[in-house]
């Protein structure tokens, strides 16, 4: 007579049926969640480069700030006669080139302001005259090249130019 | 072997869960720290206004009421400052001003002492709502009857 100790082996049907479902759900999860972080990621770096073309506005703001007076002014360009270290005269021109920023050194073309992954996409000069001097107030329209959503972002400054105040 | 599974599938998707927290709390404060550049700009051109204002005439700084919120507004070439309120974008500016009191003996600005008519404190303020909340940044200083 032989002993009947069969023990089961396997998983019943309900059994897989669970787990495959379970498995199912947390992949769906996993997938959703690499989704999430890889849209946020490319937010945050175009966040980034947006908060750095900030510096674009911090240097224009520097220049006049320092100038004596408008050289030159029109909707998206701008003169500036300022003077260097040794107190020699000399101006600062920005001029928007396209969708670049670029910086002019007594007429010399020195660079771009803004970074290849920022596009400047509006910027504008306008003079305002006082009783005591002159300021200029400014927009400046940027873009990141990055985004597909192509968002634009506004600063806005107004300087005072300081130079023979 | 069920609760071992369960442990270890619980374990993954807390993580799952909380790196997805994380990385979206990375562009709400990413986004808060541009909106606060912007707010940067905003609050010195606030400044600038009013420095506009002083050097057309000091009347028109010392004309104002205290304590009061004046909104700046860009009208014909100029800056002014409106009690009518207005907003940049998200964002909403105000300008606000105290009378100064300088020390009797000294002449330092304090807070006894008489009032300083020729000196005022501007409080520039710029606030934004972000994730529910409203943000604020303010600058203040103090601004003097220089030219006349």
């Amino acid at each position: 007579m032989t002993k009947n100790n069969k023990t089961k082996h396997g998983y019943v049907l309900l059994e897989l049926l669970f787990y495959i479902s379970f498995f199912t759900i947390l992949s769906l999860l996993a997938i959703d969640a690499i989704i999430t972080m890889a849209r946020s990621f490319r937010e945050t770096s175009i966040q980034a480069e947006l908060a750095r073309s900030g510096t674009i506005m911090e240097r224009i703001g520097r220049e006049i700030r320092a100038s004596y007076d408008v050289g030159a002014i029109s909707g998206n360009d701008l003169t500036l006669n300022t003077r260097n270290d040794t107190g020699a005269n000399k101006t600062v021109k920005f001029s928007l080139s396209g969708s670049d920023l670029e910086l002019l050194e007594n007429g010399v073309l020195t660079g771009n302001l803004n970074t290849p992954n920022i596009d400047v996409t509006a910027l504008s000069f306008t003079q305002i005259t006082t009783a005591k001097g002159k300021a200029i107030k400014i927009l400046l329209t940027v873009k990141s090249v990055n985004d597909t959503l192509v968002r634009t972002q506004d600063f806005y400054d107004t300087v005072v130019l300081r130079g023979d105040y | 072997m069920v609760i071992e599974v369960l442990i270890a599938v619980s374990i993954i998707a807390v993580s799952i869960l909380v790196a997805m927290t994380v990385s979206q709390k990375s562009v709400y404060v990413s986004r808060q720290a541009f909106h606060a550049t912007q707010a940067a700009f905003l609050l010195e051109e606030g400044a600038e206004a009013v420095r506009i204002q002083r050097d057309n005439a000091w009347t028109n700084i010392s004309g104002l009421t205290a304590d009061t919120d004046y909104y700046p507004t860009f009208s014909a070439n100029t800056w002014t400052l409106s009690p009518t309120a207005n907003m940049v974008g998200i964002f909403t500016r105000t300008v606000s001003i105290a009378n100064v009191n300088r020390d009797n003996t000294t002449k330092d600005i304090s807070t006894t002492g008489a009032n300083d008519p020729g000196t005022k404190l501007i409080t520039v303020t710029v606030s934004w709502p972000e994730g529910g909340t409203t943000i604020t940044k303010t600058l203040q200083f103090y601004i003097s009857d220089i030219f006349s």
